[in-house]
C-alpha cells in the first residue's frame, strides 16, 4: 500500500466501494422470492413508481403491480391493499375482483380502500406500509398530490424498509419529478401475440416495460438512455420475455418448459430500444 | 289557545296552566305571551336528558303523555354509589332545583308506579312489597290513560286504582279496552314495560371526573387513553373482550357528545383502543364542540364476548403492526366503515351485480361455493358503463372495427366474443338502469317495461384490442332481431 500514491489508493477504494454497491446487500438477497425464477423480481420493502402515459394505461399498470405483488404474498403476509380515490374510480374504473384470478391473486386476500381526499390516501398508505402483515400496497394516483413530495416519499420508503412491505404508486403522466422511490417503471402496452387457435383474437397481455430507475439483481442501469427496456408477456408462470422479432405467423407454440427460461439467457437477444 | 307555562308573577296574578289565552288577557292587562316552539323544546329536553346519564347510564324520555317533561332513569345497581335510593333521589332533585328547574321525582320498582307517584303525590320511595298498596290510593288518571277513558271511569264511579283490583278483567276489557289492563299490569309489575335508553348501553365502563372542565381534544384523547387502560384491566379481570367502544363526553352545560369505534374482533388491548379513538377524532373536525368545557368522560364497552389470554412473544414489537385485523380497525376508524371494503361474490352473472363490496370489519358470511366463471373478466370495471359509438359491426354477432369513446377514436385490430349474458328474468321489474337517462326514459314508457322482453336487455360482450395493445370490454345491449337500434357501451379494461 505504501508503493501507491494517495490518488491511486483513493481510486482503489472507490472501485471497491463500487463493487460492493453492485452486489445486493445480504438481507435483501435472502428475502427475495425463491421458487419460481421470476423475471423482473424485486426485493421486498421498496417503493415502486409505475408510470403510464395516459389514463388509458389504467388496466396495464394495475396488472403489472399485481404481477409484481404476487411473489410477495405469503403465509405471514396474507394481504394486498389497493387504495383509490372515489372520483378516480369513475374515471379509471374500479378494480374488479373477478379479474384477479388470471393474475394468481385470490380476491379474498385483497382489501380496497376508498377515500375522498388525497390526505386520507397518504395516511392510509403510510398506515398500511407500516404493518408487517401486508405484502403490498397499490395506490392509484391520478392527479398529482402536492403533499407527496420528496420528503414524504422518503419517509414512506424508510417505513417500507422497516416493515418489509412494498408499495406501488401508479401515476398517469409523462412528467417525472424527484422522488425517493427505489424503482421507477414505465409501462406502455404492446400489441399482443394472438393465440394459436384464433388469429383474430387478443392474446396474452403484452407490455413494454422500461426500468428507468433502480437495478435488478444488483446490476447497474444500463447505459441506454431512459433505462433498460423489456418486452414481456404475462402468463400463468409469470412475466416472460418476448423476442423482438416476435413470433408472428408461427402456427404452434413450443412445448412449455418445466422451468422458465432464466433471465440471463435473454441477454443475448436483441431488445427493443 | 291555552297557556302551557307561567312564571311566578303570572301565577301570583291568578293565572293557571290550561287557562284560555283570551281569559288570561282579560284578567291581566300587560301580559306577555310567546308561542311555544314544540320541536325546539323537545330537542333541548332530549339533550338535557342525556346529561342525566352521569347519574345512571340508562336514561329514557317517557313521551306517552307529553313529548317532554318526563324522564325515567333505571337506577338498578347504581343507587349504592349515591348512598341509597333516598339520597339519590334527593340529590337528583336538588341539583335540578339548583339549576332553577322545579322537578318532582319518585323511586319505585315499576315505571308506571313511579310516574303515578311523581305526578299525583309527593316524592316517595316505594319498596318491592309496597307496590299494590301504594298504587291503590292513587286516582285512575295516574295510569297514563287517555282523558276520555278517565272520564268514563269516573262516570262509573271508579275513581281510585284500588277499586279496579278486584273487578272482573274480561268485563273491564270489554268496556274500556285492553290499554287499561295493560297499564294496570305494567304499574303492578306483572308485565315488563319496555325501556329504550337514549345513549348506547354499556356493560363495563370506566370514568373520570374533572375538577376544572377541559376542552382540548388532545386532553380528551389523553384521558381516553388512561381510561382505556383501566377498562382493559376490568375486562381482563373477567376474561372478556369487546367489539364496540363508546366515549361519552359530558359537558358543563348539560350536553353529551358520543364517539363510537368498532373493532373487527373482540379486543381489550388498551393501546389499540386509544389509537382507534385518536383516528376517529381526526374524522370529527367540525363536529367537536366543547362549549364551556367537559367535566366527566366515560369510556364504555359493549358487545363483549369472552376471549382467552394471549401469549406475546418476547421480541414482538407491541405497536400493533403485526396483525392485519388491527390495521383494518385503524383504517376503518379513520375512513369509515364503507371506506375499507373487500369483495364478496354474489351468484349472479351480470358483471356489476356479481361482486359486492362489504366492510372489512364485518364478519364474512360463509356463502356456498359459486359456479366458476370461465370467461375472462376485466381487471378494472367502470362503475357505470359508458356509451360509445360503434358503427359497422357485423350483424348479427360481430364486433365493431372501431369505436369513439370520450371523443377519441380507437381502431380495433383484434377482438373476441361475443359472450352473451341475458338479463335476469326474476328481476325484470327492477330493470337494471345503466345511466340516469335510461332510468327516466323507462319511467316514461312504463307499460313496455313491465314484462321481460327476451333479447331486449341481453348483452353481448366483446374483448377488443386496439392498435396500441390496450384491451377493452365492450358490449352491445339488445339483439338485432329484437331492438331496432341496439346501443354499445364500454364496461371495463383488461391488463
Amino acid at each position: 500500500m505504501q508503493g501507491l500514491s494517495k490518488q491511486q489508493a483513493l481510486d482503489q477504494l472507490r472501485s471497491r466501494i463500487e463493487r460492493i454497491e453492485k452486489k445486493p446487500p445480504l438481507a435483501e438477497a435472502s428475502s427475495r422470492s425463491t421458487g419460481e425464477l421470476s423475471l423482473l423480481a424485486t426485493p421486498r420493502g421498496v417503493i415502486h413508481e409505475i408510470f403510464g402515459d395516459t389514463q388509458l394505461e389504467a388496466g396495464n399498470t394495475l396488472g403489472f403491480a399485481l404481477a409484481q405483488s404476487r411473489p410477495l404474498l405469503g403465509r405471514d403476509r396474507p394481504a394486498v391493499i389497493i387504495l383509490q380515490l372515489g372520483p378516480d374510480g369513475r374515471e379509471l374504473g374500479v378494480p374488479y375482483g373477478l379479474g384477479f384470478k388470471s393474475f394468481g391473486i385470490d380476491p379474498e386476500a385483497v382489501v380496497f380502500g376508498r377515500m375522498d381526499n388525497p390526505i386520507d390516501l397518504l395516511w392510509a398508505m403510510e398506515e398500511a406500509i407500516a404493518c408487517r402483515a401486508v405484502a403490498a400496497v397499490v395506490a392509484d394516483i391520478a392527479t398529482p398530490i402536492k403533499a407527496l413530495d420528496f420528503t414524504a416519499s422518503r419517509r414512506l420508503s424508510l417505513r417500507a424498509a422497516a416493515s418489509g412491505c412494498s408499495a406501488f404508486l401508479i401515476r398517469y403522466t409523462r412528467e417525472r419529478e424527484a422522488s425517493a422511490a427505489r424503482f421507477r417503471w414505465r409501462l406502455v402496452s404492446a400489441l399482443s401475440q394472438p393465440p394459436p387457435f384464433d388469429a383474430h383474437a387478443p392474446g396474452r397481455p403484452r407490455w413494454q416495460v422500461t426500468l428507468e430507475k433502480g437495478s435488478l439483481d444488483g446490476r447497474r442501469v444500463s447505459a441506454a438512455p431512459g433505462g433498460e427496456v423489456f418486452l414481456v408477456d404475462w402468463t400463468e408462470r409469470g412475466l416472460e420475455r418476448v423476442a423482438t422479432d416476435g413470433r408472428r405467423g408461427r402456427a404452434q407454440r413450443p412445448a412449455p418448459l418445466s422451468v422458465p427460461l432464466p433471465a440471463a439467457m435473454g441477454d443475448g437477444l436483441s431488445q427493443a430500444s | 289557545m291555552k297557556l302551557v307555562a307561567l312564571d311566578d308573577r303570572a301565577g301570583a296574578e291568578g293565572l293557571f296552566i290550561g287557562q284560555n289565552v283570551t281569559d288570561a288577557r282579560a284578567l291581566v292587562a300587560n301580559l306577555e305571551l310567546r308561542e311555544i316552539d314544540r320541536g325546539y323544546v323537545e330537542q333541548k329536553f332530549a339533550e338535557f336528558a342525556d346529561w342525566h346519564s352521569n347519574a345512571s347510564p340508562l336514561v329514557s324520555i317517557l313521551s306517552d303523555q307529553a313529548p317532554w317533561g318526563d324522564l325515567v332513569l333505571d337506577i338498578t345497581g347504581v343507587e349504592h354509589l349515591f348512598g341509597g335510593e333516598h339520597a339519590m333521589l334527593d340529590m337528583l332533585v336538588q341539583r335540578l332545583s339548583a339549576l332553577g328547574i322545579a322537578a318532582v321525582g319518585a323511586v319505585a320498582p315499576t315505571i308506571g308506579l313511579a310516574w303515578a307517584l311523581a305526578h299525583c303525590t309527593q316524592q316517595r320511595v316505594v319498596e318491592y312489597d309496597e307496590v299494590s298498596a301504594a298504587l291503590a290510593g292513587l286516582p285512575v288518571a295516574a295510569l297514563r290513560l287517555h282523558s276520555d277513558q278517565v272520564e268514563r271511569l269516573k262516570h262509573l264511579g271508579l275513581k281510585q286504582i284500588g277499586q279496579l283490583y278486584n273487578r272482573d278483567r274480561r268485563s273491564l276489557r270489554a268496556r274500556f279496552g285492553a290499554p287499561l289492563l295493560l297499564r294496570l299490569d305494567q304499574a303492578l309489575g306483572h308485565i315488563e314495560e319496555q325501556f329504550v335508553p337514549r345513549l348506547p348501553a354499556t356493560e363495563h365502563f370506566s370514568e373520570r371526573h374533572f375538577a376544572d372542565p377541559i376542552g382540548l381534544i388532545d386532553d380528551v384523547l389523553m384521558t381516553a387513553r388512561d381510561l382505556a387502560f383501566r377498562l382493559a384491566s376490568k375486562l381482563e379481570a373477567e376474561a372478556l373482550g369487546a367489539q364496540t367502544f363508546h366515549l361519552f363526553l359530558y359537558r358543563v352545560d348539560h350536553k353529551v357528545m358520543t364517539l363510537s369505534v368498532n373493532a373487527a374482533s373482540p379486543t381489550r388491548d388498551a393501546t389499540h383502543i386509544a389509537r382507534l379513538f385518536a383516528y376517529r377524532a381526526e374524522r370529527l373536525s367540525g363536529e367537536y364542540e366543547a362549549g364551556f368545557g367537559i367535566d366527566l368522560i366515560r369510556l364504555g364497552a359493549s358487545s363483549t364476548s369472552p376471549i382467552s389470554e394471549q401469549q406475546l412473544g418476547a421480541f414482538d414489537a407491541e405497536d400493533g403492526t403485526s396483525s392485519v385485523i388491527e390495521l383494518y380497525d385503524r383504517m376503518t376508524s379513520r375512513l369509515g366503515a364503507l371506506g375499507v371494503v373487500r369483495h364478496s361474490f354474489v351468484d349472479s352473472h351480470v358483471p356489476e351485480r356479481a361482486v359486492r363490496l362489504e366492510p372489512v370489519i364485518a364478519a364474512p358470511i360463509k356463502a356456498k361455493p359459486l359456479p366458476p366463471i370461465r370467461a375472462p373478466r376485466p381487471l378494472r370495471l367502470l362503475p357505470q358503463p359508458e356509451p360509445i359509438e360503434a358503427a359497422f359491426a357485423q350483424i348479427p354477432d360481430g364486433a365493431p372495427p372501431s369505436m369513439i369513446w370520450r371523443r377519441v377514436h380507437y381502431r380495433f385490430v383484434r377482438s373476441s366474443g361475443p359472450e352473451r349474458l341475458r338479463a335476469e328474468w326474476s328481476l325484470a321489474h327492477k330493470k337494471l338502469m345503466l345511466t340516469e337517462e335510461t332510468a327516466n326514459a323507462a319511467k316514461a314508457a312504463k307499460q313496455l317495461e313491465q314484462y321481460y322482453g327476451e333479447g331486449r336487455n341481453t348483452r353481448d360482450y366483446f374483448i377488443a384490442e386496439d392498435e396500441a395493445g390496450r384491451r377493452f370490454w365492450i358490449f352491445r345491449e339488445g339483439l338485432f332481431e329484437v331492438t331496432a337500434t341496439p346501443k354499445w357501451f364500454l364496461h371495463g379494461f383488461f391488463a
